[in-house]
């Protein structure tokens, strides 16, 4: 559905002119004209009003009773009071009703000085209460999950939490109970309200009912401030405020972004700051000494690590998704242009051409996130935007919710998006770009070859005929989103090519609210690319001197000899769960191994040459870049710890030590000034153009640099899909809760994951497991023994293991054929 | 004045579609089915029916607004009877099921739905049974189903049994209900005539109201009209219940002095007791006193006298009645019912029941009065729906009529009670756990 078109119009509100949109909801049209209305249950981004809280009440002229101005749309010339004795009566007198069971704890509520019931108490009540009774009780306070407590006395039934898991989470797991005054927020069978958005409610509540489990009782609004930055844990990139009282980030909150998050943070996003302060966490250089590695100054370290100045020709890095843009120019800079190496990759998959790159980002095929929400259609190639940036999963939800969007999938495993589906393709894992050959076959009507890679991607014909026929029949604006794995692998650049193809054949370059959309698996996968963190491409997508090797390639050269000096700049290659095997030969083989990290897994632990520690989320500077092209800002909101040093200083002074040269600025604008000069299409940005809200390049003049794409170079066909065989087809999945972070940070604890498979159940009886055994996936010495869980729209044949585990065993890749057997 | 809705009720077997049709039921569909849509909905507007729900919406006005577009439509009726004091729609239902089901089959061939919904007040099991079997003849008589009477109209005939909840006899609340959800009230608009059921334009009506419709059609809407008076055409089911010798349905015709109703109909109180005060419309109507038996009972006069007609069921209380009892009792109802959606109602009705509670005890004092009387102003024109008012509109007329009568009360509770002027003594309320 296309973005609705505005009428302007003019009400009088209190005797004044307002400016406001026809239709546009009276108390967003009062507040731009600066006259608040006070509200409880309004909160648009939750759905439609619903008229509760009877806070809104407002005077129309030509209506004898008084109307929610939450309910009610403005029309040109209506006449409204908001200042009469008969409307404050009314917010006097719902006031009165509800501090009626309110327990006025303000003094050790969570919410006190900061609680809009306060402050609505304050501004529209009548200052003293006549009820006399007793209230209502409640056993209190009671979790509601591991993360939220509820206070239900406190509670003033707004159904903000309930709307919100009802209708924009779909969760459906909060429900009122009871009725009358005895109505209270619960889950309807008692079990704890886990679900990857449920934080949320916690900022949605206007009283001190739902409060965080992690931030109760840690402080008061006037012992904290508020930081703007941007939450690196995934390609989402939600824009975020942390809380911070002594150098401590205590809580995360939203900082509503329309063109990014739309108010929503994930569980993830809001509690995995607890990681910052884990005891657990890397907070001095540390240098191998034997078997070990021990603390080190940071002479030393630098000393160290700066031998890399010997291994001109040699060396290789591995960069993580979290760098940021200058991190990534510069470690490029040093590899290229001193030490002599072309082996820098950011991504997992194998190369794309820097050709077929700039063609993918050309800005007229670059979908926004807003697009999701009014697009016709919305089409899943091969991603689970729940798992992959999951704030995505929810405007997706939106979009086909309120505007009544399409959604198609085609995708390996199944997607929480699939019951919203009108269809739903499966592919054998790994081989989605034999898919996207196909779908781009049969729209363009070829149904000869789209029946033969339809084939290969293990999937049928006449799927494949549905979502071509879906995609047509839907309307114009088609959004696709896909998932990095897409082009993973040999056929990945033929991948690409379909998609420019499949562009071209629906028309997205000519409409405004249609394009592109890729899900990296790095958070700042789109920016190392475009500074030249890759092989194939140099800073701006340009053509480079000479193509690197890849991550697949640079752990076997390592492996073989031809590396001898690795550089993980926030990246642990063992724990993505791809040639974990090849990358600990390679590890054990290098005569230096550099990385920045956090915590340290067993690998790094035992071959890491010198680990600096890295900086936390909440402790960078720099700039990242979201998928959709938008360019952000992150913020230091804390100091780091006295040993922990900003990576690009580390790589700026590593070159001064190592080979006498000097890098240029590190940090701060002249950083990211070297980032604009350096990526032709960024030209001229800056951090105050960037601001607290970031912009998009595409919309920027310089976008018009950006270099014209190359799709006519000849490239591989996919792998065919094994085909089963008694064996099964292996995938692996990332959950959302995969993450060093989950595991560091307390209150997440509880949803770190452990090994898991997912299969069908028909699969499951033949090899005679049940839901929750254990299974060893794979023989010998590489077995990995996991959890089964069972899935019925797994299909048959495939299974799904989770990957980013802190062990992740030793699988082979993707799509390949492997024995499961029951442990 | 002869019957129409209570015409020969009694006869044994009427509720069997032989003896309906015998009757001359079904005649009606007949000559609906062979006329222009267009031209039923002017009948129905020319009757002057207005809704016998509680409303009194003109019928055909309400059908009227129901859109044309080819889009699923549907009728829905209302028999969730349950304002205390109404008892009627259990009568037809229960004695006449095929005069309810032939109303609702024309209303829905007037407005073009194809589904249609009985919500039938859970309590109601007889009256489930006897309507559920009465479906089942009208769809083997071909009344029901595809293609009714050869007409290419059809229309399907569900009956849903209710979960026992005041709040679902208010129109959106039901079609929640209906709809499978918590059974809460909707912001209006949209009218259930634009987005109702399932988001679809939705007639909805009561059982009353659907049930006349055969005898608009058999008579003609004029001369239908030309029962009653102006502005309250028609006969009307009146629910006569309370202090009275004879308690019952009586099919009256509007405009009809309700002294006689009360006590020509119905008999009056008992021997040597005085009428003190009644509900005019079912236990939501401000109360009428003695002084106002002689007014006409009808739409207008009822709002004139600062009442309403209502679901027109008449509660009658006579002079051995304590006042403040009827207040609590009533108050206790619809605190229990209210369905915590809105704020006024919700806390005004656990407060005003709270307060009472203490005026009955005589632990209140006379200033309890004035906020009684305040806290119902401050809900009345409030709240979501009308369940809030429908407790502040009889309780505040009751403090604002009988206020010697509650101060004396209190004083008589303290002195029965041995109590000083303390402070209410800390509730007893238990405490909720999950």
């Amino acid at each position: 559905m296309p973005r609705p078109e505005h009428k302007e119009i003019t009400l009088t509100i209190d005797g004044r002119d307002v400016p406001a949109i026809d239709g546009q909801i009276l108390v967003d049209a009062a507040r731009g004209g600066d006259i608040e209305i006070p509200v409880f249950c309004y909160e648009p981004k939750i759905g439609g009003p619903v008229g509760a809280c009877r806070m809104c009440l407002v005077e129309i002229e030509g209506i004898s009773k008084l109307q929610t101005a939450c309910s009610t749309p403005v029309k040109d010339g209506m006449v409204v009071h908001t200042q009469t004795d008969r409307v404050k009566g009314a917010q006097q007198s719902v006031v009165e009703f509800l501090l009626v069971n309110h327990p006025l704890d303000c003094p050790v509520c969570d919410k006190g000085g900061e609680c809009p019931l306060q402050d609505i108490s304050y501004g529209y009540g009548g200052g003293k209460s006549r009820f006399i009774e007793p209230k209502r009780h409640f056993v209190k306070p009671l979790g509601l999950s591991p993360l939220i407590a509820i206070d239900r006395e406190r509670c003033i039934l707004c159904y903000r939490c309930v709307r919100f898991s009802q209708e924009v989470s779909e969760d459906h797991q909060l429900v009122l109970l009871e009725r009358g005054a005895s109505t209270f927020v619960a889950t309807f069978d008692g079990h704890p309200y886990v679900a990857p958005f449920s934080g949320n409610i916690i900022e949605l509540c206007p009283v001190g009912a739902l409060t965080s489990r992690a931030y109760r009782f840690r402080a008061r609004p006037w012992d904290i401030e508020g930081s703007g930055s941007v939450c690196n844990l995934c390609p989402a990139q939600c824009n975020v405020t942390f809380t911070v009282r002594d150098d401590r980030v205590l809580r995360v909150l939203s900082r509503d972004h329309d063109g990014v998050d739309d108010g929503w943070l994930c569980d993830k996003g809001r509690f995995a700051y607890q990681a910052t302060h884990s005891d657990e966490r890397i907070t001095a250089p540390l240098v191998r000494d034997g078997d070990q590695l021990r603390p080190a100054t940071w002479e030393r370290a630098i000393q160290v690590a700066s031998g890399i100045a010997r291994h001109s020709g040699a060396a290789a890095a591995i960069v993580g998704g979290e760098t940021t843009n200058e991190e990534g120019l510069l470690l490029g800079r040093y590899l290229r242009d001193t030490l002599a190496s072309h082996d820098i990759d950011s991504r997992q998959g194998g190369a794309l051409s820097a050709g077929v790159l700039r063609e993918l980002a050309r800005t007229d095929l670059q979908a926004t996130v807003p697009d999701l929400e009014f697009a016709h259609t919305v089409l899943l190639l091969d991603a689970d935007p729940v798992d992959d940036a999951p704030i995505l999963d929810l405007r997706i939800r939106k979009g086909a919710r309120r505007n009544g969007a399409q959604v198609l999938v085609a995708s390996g495993r199944p997607t929480a998006l699939d019951a919203r589906a009108a269809v739903a393709v499966r592919h054998a894992p790994g081989s989605a770009a034999s898919l996207v050959l196909a779908l781009d076959a049969a729209l363009s009507g070829d149904q000869g070859s789209a029946s033969s890679h339809a084939t290969d991607a293990g999937s049928d014909l006449e799927a494949i005929n549905a979502l071509a026929e879906a995609l047509k029949a839907g309307g114009e604006d088609v959004v696709i989103v896909w998932g990095e794995r897409v082009t993973d692998g040999a056929g990945g650049e033929a991948a690409a090519k379909a998609l420019v193809n499949i562009s071209a054949t629906l028309g997205l370059g000519t409409r405004e609210g249609s394009g592109l959309l890729e899900l990296p698996r790095g958070t700042n996968g789109r920016g190392l690319r475009e500074v030249g963190a890759i092989p194939t491409a140099g800073p701006g997508l340009s053509n480079p001197v000479a193509v690197g090797r890849s991550t697949d390639e640079i752990a076997a050269a390592a492996a073989a000899g031809d590396v001898t000096a690795l550089w993980f700049l926030h990246a642990d290659p063992t724990r993505d769960g791809r040639n974990t095997e090849t990358w600990t030969r390679a590890m054990a083989s290098a005569g230096l191994v550099i990385a920045h990290a956090s915590t340290l897994s067993p690998e790094l632990a035992a071959h890491a040459t010198v680990v600096f520690p890295a900086e936390a989320g909440a402790e960078r500077d720099g700039t990242i870049t979201h998928p959709d092209g938008r360019i952000q800002r992150l913020r230091k909101a804390i100091g780091s710890p006295v040993d922990v040093r900003p990576a690009a200083a580390i790589i700026a002074r590593i070159a001064e030590v190592g080979s006498g040269v000097d890098l240029g600025p590190t940090a701060g604008p002249a950083g990211t000034a070297a980032v604009s000069a350096a990526v032709s299409f960024y030209a001229g940005l800056n951090v105050d153009e960037i601001g607290g809200r970031g912009l998009r390049w595409q919309d920027r003049d310089a976008a018009t640099n950006l270099p014209a794409g190359d799709v006519n170079g000849e490239s591989a066909a996919p792998v065919p899909a094994a085909s089963p065989n008694g064996a099964l087809r292996l995938g692996t999945y990332r959950s959302i809760w995969a993450s060093p972070e989950v595991e560091l940070s307390p209150a997440l604890k509880f949803l770190s994951r452990r090994p898991t498979v997912e299969l069908s159940p028909i699969d499951a009886e033949r090899i005679g497991v049940t839901q929750g055994q254990n299974v060893d996936v794979g023989t010998g010495a590489d077995v990995l023994r996991a959890t089964a869980h069972l899935r019925s729209d797994v299909p048959a044949g495939s299974i799904f293991v989770e990957s980013g585990l802190a062990a992740p065993g030793n699988l082979p890749s993707e799509g390949q054929l492997i024995e499961v057997n029951k442990a | 004045m002869s019957a129409i809705l209570f015409d020969r009720i009694d006869e044994p077997g009427l509720n069997d579609i032989d003896t309906y049709e015998r009757r001359g039921g079904y005649e009606a569909l007949r000559k609906a089915l062979a006329q222009p849509r267009e031209g039923l909905l002017e009948e129905l507007k020319a009757s002057g029916l207005r809704g016998r729900g509680g409303a009194g919406f003109p019928l055909g006005m309400k059908a009227s607004f129901i859109p044309g577009a080819d889009i699923d439509k549907y009728l829905v009726c209302n028999a969730d009877e349950s304002e205390p004091g109404t008892f009627k729609d259990r009568e037809l239902m229960q004695k006449n099921p095929h005069m309810l089901i032939e109303g609702m089959i024309i209303a829905a061939f007037t407005v073009d739905a194809n589904r249609s919904f009985i919500y039938i007040r859970g309590e109601y099991v007889l009256q489930a049974e006897v309507l559920e079997q009465a479906i089942a003849q009208a769809k083997a008589a071909g009344f029901l189903g595809d293609n009714i009477l050869g007409s290419g109209f059809s229309l399907d005939l569900v009956l849903h049994r209710g979960a026992g909840a005041y709040i679902c006899g208010e129109e959106t609340g039901l079609l929640d209900s209906l709809e499978g959800k918590r059974g809460n009230p909707r912001l209006k608009p949209p009218f259930p005539a634009n987005q109702g059921l399932f988001q679809g334009p939705t007639l909805i009506n009561n059982v009353e109201t659907l049930a006349t419709i055969p005898a608009i059609i058999r008579m003609g809407g004029s001369e239908y009209a030309k029962l009653g008076i102006e502005n309250s055409a028609g006969t009307k089911l009146v629910s006569v219940s309370g202090n009275v010798q004879r308690p019952g349905n009586y099919e009256i015709e509007l405009g009809m002095s309700s002294r006689d109703i009360i006590f020509d109909l119905a008999g009056g109180p008992d021997e040597g007791r005085e009428v003190k005060f009644w509900f005019p419309g079912g236990s939501s109507s401000s109360v009428l006193t003695a002084a106002d038996l002689d007014t006409t009972y009808d739409f207008d006069a009822m709002e004139k006298a600062g009442s309403m007609l209502g679901s027109g069921a008449i509660i009658v209380v006579d002079d051995s009645n304590s006042v403040v009892d009827v207040a609590l009792t009533l108050a206790s109802f619809y605190k229990h019912e209210s369905c915590g959606k809105c704020t006024p109602c919700r806390e005004g009705t656990t407060w005003t029941v709270k307060m009472l509670q203490r005026v009955q005890s005589g632990e209140a004092t006379p200033m309890d009065l004035d906020i009684i009387a305040s806290v119902q102003e401050q809900i009345i024109g409030n709240c979501l729906c009308v369940l809030g008012d429908a407790m502040a509109i009889p309780v505040g007329s009751l403090v604002a009529k009988f206020r010697p009568e509650f101060e004396a009360h209190i004083e008589s509770a303290r002195e029965r009670n041995g109590l000083g002027i303390t402070p209410p003594a800390a509730s007893e309320e238990p405490v909720l756990s999950l």
